[in-house]
């Protein structure tokens, strides 16, 4: 009896085996019928123009990432809708204006979910161009994919670690609105050196996004002589930090870096607020991207004289080389999306599109090879909203550096302003150190 | 220094913790399901706080009362409407955890489409006082005041449970439905009931949590549920009332990790539950036995 | 009509050992299952050829193998694990560390992956003394649990930490789509054996009265045991081809509590304790559910929430008893 089960197990096993042998053959076919698909676009330039460009892209509308997705991809719909009002992106390949035609879905924050979306995006919808929904989580899918389907991926805000490494050989990446998150410390570094700081105690979420800038601190500090006397990672569950508040207390360190999503920023300043506890210096992630709900959450005296990286809308740059200055875009956006205050993801979205339109209006064909050459032909050459864009050879962000910026109480003390304080040439104000 | 205040801290935000959970572990005692919805539940009160305070300008902690008669209509809407079948059914108590399952998704999904996914967080200034000092040492104005409530909410439930004819007959049907049927209960009177005082407890306590979780967004549901549920596995499932003890115990411990190992902390409510669930499945202050 | 058919199975086991494989194959229900098993494996193999949505195959294949793994624990021993996605993750990790850590074939890695959920099985099986919804929860808290020690920092040096896995050095998409059509093609066999095994009876047995299984000389540890490790097996060798596939992602995609989620209902859905079931229960509903993502993007979550309350109500005992009782009604 048992020897028959066996059998039938062998049978259907090899059943399985044959089939996935055809299986196999059938995939090369495939493999081939897409790049011959690929070449066809590739050659497609001597063709007739497309109607229009299909810019495919995800966004959550429910779970946790839809706080910071959503706004990020009203800024990609404001990118698509100004450029259709001009009567479309300048694309090089066919020497004319191209409307672009936005396809999205709703990935509602799971990674497995926005795989198969994206899979859509290429294999069903055929876009142009690929951009990724909100962050490193719900962007890491999109990095296999795009690699398999040979379609390059613009990569708007995911800056995770394990992407860009040389290791990986992917020509199929290109990160456009943020630097990679391992090097914003740096200027925040040397602005704590120039106070004179030498005791610091730094807690992060332990994700990819803090815990890179947690290393990057480390490294930076140690090399400038600074003493981190407390390094210690939370979940990033985290909502409850008053204990930990009290340990690093007892310790006395000139900084206290909390390095979080937006939800941990604003438990642990409203927490760090309540226990009555002073440091001369405090440094959250969040509050400069997202000013006004950060505020509204922790209140003005919570937030008083603490730092955090200066992003736009903090950071003005209102003479760009390509697309709307900061204060056009502001008025442009807030009446589009009927909106009183912009975040930096708005922005991030926005300018995502717009090193998008740099990749159309550079690249000889609408092939993804070109279209990545077309953004790296114009690294260092241009500015956004956000700042320079510069770009390495594996596709990482390195321009738009984010200064310190310090929220200086506004002379009511109801409320405070992002002020940058460093680097000096782009200072808005001078910080208050030690904080009061 | 450090020890006491965790341990202080723990006793304060434990008290909080056993009022979040006690709605669910009234639900299970007498309904002897687990409400999966439950955190979605106190996120909808964190939001009807957020508003009160915020568009109405009220006192935040009235969300607290005001919630009361939605969260019984509700109970009554969701038990008559679902338990029947559920009753029919193979295995009602598995087949519950998927359907409120379902439920809370359903509650996530409506929360997001009227408040939007923003993150709600009120300031602590909200609540007038920022900070107390006890022995010398500065503790969260909303730690104190989410243990100043627990205690009279707790006394509250302990007089309905003890004290009223409908807590009799609530603990006779936790105890057994069938001899409460059989001495004259109208056990689905009584579930319907309980569900809703069990809603309203989850709903109220999600104006407190508003502030002691540093704010709320509609996907933070199921984690505030698992939480619950960790406190009322140590208390004792079926035992309101211990529930603060469970609280009591989680508090400490979460705290005592937090100040030795923070990077571990996050381990410890569900590292405690299987402990507990192994080495004494009744909870540490349970007295029926659940026999495996 | 599957009811009638497991009754006739339930006769076999006194019949001796050459009988028992003559009368399995007159058994209407084992060629039944043996074909689903047949046809699933030769329509995923084919699958690329009419869809381009190669990710949508693994994806369902991926959830079938789940579903099948829920069909096993609860289908056949009464136990829900709602913590089932740990086992996944276990897999996940086990194929990732494996690979870029100790620089095995991706072969070998698929082993690992199912190696490391089968160690993880065997030590939370102590949560099988507990029944009912303690055991679903328990098992939910073992799987958080896990996610937080794999994303611990000082867990770095193994898993990556916090920073996840990239699985570039044995990235192969053709490698990875075959592999997952044989993973799910010897789940599918399993399930065939289990059904129709005297072990799958002995499990049965147990489910429906514990002491009176003990008592006829089963031994209800050993067995409830093993069956809870072919079942994180499946969900593991599953977790193994899915990091295969996608080959980057971070611990808590692996771990979210959604894909425990999706496969209970697939299963109950389809109807549990059958071969069938899991099966069409993950093509309807995953269906469904890409389709709503597809065309009503804002209501997503809320149509699906409704979905699986309505699912609860009206199809308890999934759509194979829906099909049984069609089939019994017409044949009277």
């Amino acid at each position: 009896m048992k020897i028959k089960t066996k059998l039938h197990v062998t049978l259907v096993t090899g059943a399985v085996l044959a089939a996935a042998c055809g299986s196999s053959s059938k995939t090369t076919t495939a493999t081939t019928v897409a790049s011959s698909a690929t070449s066809a676009a590739a050659g497609a330039a001597a063709g007739p123009a497309p109607a229009a460009i299909t810019v495919g892209t995800l966004y959550a509308g429910t779970g946790s990432f839809a706080v910071s997705s959503l706004p990020e991809y009203e800024g990609i719909k404001f990118w698509v809708h100004e450029v259709d009002a001009s009567g479309g992106a300048y694309v090089k390949a066919y020497n004319k204006k191209i409307p672009i035609k936005l396809v999205s879905y709703n990935d509602q924050s799971s990674t497995s979910t926005a795989g198969t979306l994206y899979t859509q995006l290429i294999t069903q919808n055929h876009v142009n161009i690929l951009m990724s929904d909100f962050g490193s989580v719900l962007t890491a899918p999109a990095v296999t994919i795009a690699k398999e389907n040979k379609q390059l991926l613009f990569d708007v805000s995911g800056t995770g670690t394990t992407f860009f490494q040389a290791s990986n050989n992917d020509p199929y990446i290109v990160l456009t609105s943020l630097p990679v998150s391992s090097i914003w410390p740096q200027p925040a570094v040397a602005f704590m050196k120039s106070v004179g700081i030498k005791n610091v105690a730094i807690i992060y979420g332990a994700n990819d996004f803090d815990q890179a800038q947690a290393n990057t601190y480390k490294q930076g500090l140690a090399a400038e002589g600074i003493n981190v006397s407390f390094f210690q990672s939370v979940p990033t569950a985290t909502t409850s930090y008053t204990t930990l508040i009290q340990e690093v207390a007892a310790k006395k360190p000139d900084a206290f870096l909390e390095l979080g999503y937006e939800a941990n920023d604003i438990a642990f300043l409203k927490q760090l607020h309540s226990s009555g506890t002073k440091f001369p210096y405090v440094f959250t992630v969040f509050p400069g991207q997202n000013h006004s709900q950060v505020e509204a959450a922790v209140g003005a005296s919570g937030l008083a004289y603490t730092y955090t990286y200066g992003a736009p809308p903090a950071l003005v740059h209102n003479s760009p080389s390509v697309g709307l200055g900061l204060s056009s875009f502001t008025t442009a956006f807030e009446s589009y999306a009927s909106k009183t205050h912009i975040n930096f993801e708005d922005i991030a979205g926005y300018n995502a599109g717009l090193v998008v339109q740099q990749a159309l209006a550079n690249a000889a064909s609408l092939s993804q090879t070109d279209l990545r050459a077309g953004v790296l032909s114009q690294s260092g050459k241009f500015s956004t909203l956000i700042g320079p864009f510069s770009m390495n050879a594996q596709g990482a962000q390195t321009g738009f550096p984010l200064p310190v910026a310090q929220l200086l109480p506004a002379s009511s003390g109801s409320a405070t302003k992002v002020t940058i304080v460093w680097p000096k040439s782009k200072a808005t104000g001078t910080a208050v150190y030690p904080a009061p | 220094m450090l020890l006491e205040f965790a341990l202080i801290g723990g006793v304060l935000t434990g008290m909080y913790y056993g009022f979040l959970a006690v709605g669910l572990n009234l639900v299970f005692g007498v309904l002897r399901f687990v409400n999966l919805a439950h955190g979605s539940v106190v996120v909808l009160g964190s939001y009807l706080t957020w508003e009160l305070s915020n568009t109405w300008h009220l006192n935040p902690l009235l969300a607290g009362l005001i919630a009361f008669p939605p969260s019984l209509v509700l109970g009554a809407v969701i038990f008559y409407a679902v338990t029947p079948r559920l009753s029919r059914s193979a295995d009602p108590e598995m087949l519950s955890l998927i359907l409120f399952f379902g439920i809370a998704q359903a509650i996530e999904a409506i929360t997001t489409i009227v408040f939007t996914s923003n993150r709600r967080a009120l300031p602590g200034s909200t609540l007038g006082a920022s900070s107390v000092s006890i022995l010398g040492q500065r503790y969260p104005f909303y730690w104190v005041l989410g243990a100043a409530i627990a205690v009279p909410v707790f006394g509250a439930i302990y007089i309905y449970l003890y004290r009223t004819r409908l807590g009799l007959a609530t603990r006779a049907v936790m105890s057994s439905p069938d001899d409460a049927a059989s001495v004259g209960i109208d056990v689905k009177r009584v579930s319907a009931i309980c569900l809703g005082v069990g809603l309203f407890l989850a709903a109220s306590a999600g104006s407190l949590s508003i502030f002691i979780r540093g704010g709320t967004d509609p996907a933070q549901g199921i984690a505030v549920t698992t939480f619950a549920f960790t406190v009322i596995v140590i208390g004792g499932l079926g035992n309101p009332i211990s529930s603060i003890a469970g609280g009591v115990v989680l508090g400490c411990a979460y705290n005592l990790a937090q100040a030795y190992a923070p990077s571990w902390s996050g381990v410890i409510p569900y590292g405690l539950l299987l402990a507990v669930m192994l080495i004494r499945p009744s909870g540490l202050f349970g007295s029926q036995v659940r026999v495996a | 009509m599957l009811r009638d058919d497991e009754t006739l199975v339930g006769e076999i086991p006194g019949t001796a050992s050459k009988d028992r494989v003559t009368q399995l194959f007159r058994n209407r229900s084992f060629v039944g299952d043996a074909a689903v098993a047949l046809v699933l494996i030769g329509v995923f193999a084919f699958g690329r050829s009419f869809e381009a949505n190669t990710l949508l195959l693994v994806n369902l294949m991926v959830y079938m193998i789940l579903a099948q793994g829920i069909n096993v624990s609860y289908g056949f021993t009464g136990y829900l694990p709602f913590g089932f996605v740990g086992f996944f993750g276990a897999g996940a990790y086990g194929m990732a560390v494996s690979t870029s850590k100790f620089h095995v074939g991706a072969y070998p890695g698929l082993v690992a992956g199912v190696v490391v959920s089968v160690v993880v099985a065997l030590i939370l099986s102590p949560l099988l003394r507990l029944r009912g919804s303690y055991f679903a929860i328990a098992s939910l808290a073992a799987a958080e649990a896990l996610v937080l020690l794999v994303s611990n920092p000082s867990a770095q040096g193994i898993t990556n930490g916090a920073y996840g896995a990239n699985l570039s050095s044995v990235f192969n998409p053709g490698a990875s789509y075959v592999s997952t059509v044989v993973a799910l093609g010897l789940v599918t066999a399993a399930v065939v054996w289990l059904k129709h095994s005297p072990f799958g009876l002995a499990l049965r047995a147990i489910k429906a009265d514990r002491s009176s299984a003990a008592m006829s000389g089963i031994n209800v540890v050993r067995v409830r045991t093993f069956a809870w490790v072919i079942s994180a097996a499946m969900a593991g060798l599953g977790g193994a081809c899915y990091a295969w596939v996608i080959s980057v992602f971070y611990p808590g995609d692996v771990f979210s509590l959604t894909t425990s989620v999706f496969a209970i209902i697939f299963a109950l859905f389809g109807g549990i304790g059958t071969v069938v079931g899991p099966i069409v229960g993950t093509v309807v509903l995953y269906g469904i559910y890409n389709a709503i993502g597809i065309t009503v993007p804002q209501y997503f979550q809320l149509i699906y929430g409704l979905l699986i309350v309505v699912i609860v109500l009206f199809v308890p005992r999934g759509l194979a008893s829906l099909g049984a009782s069609v089939f019994g009604r017409m044949s009277r």
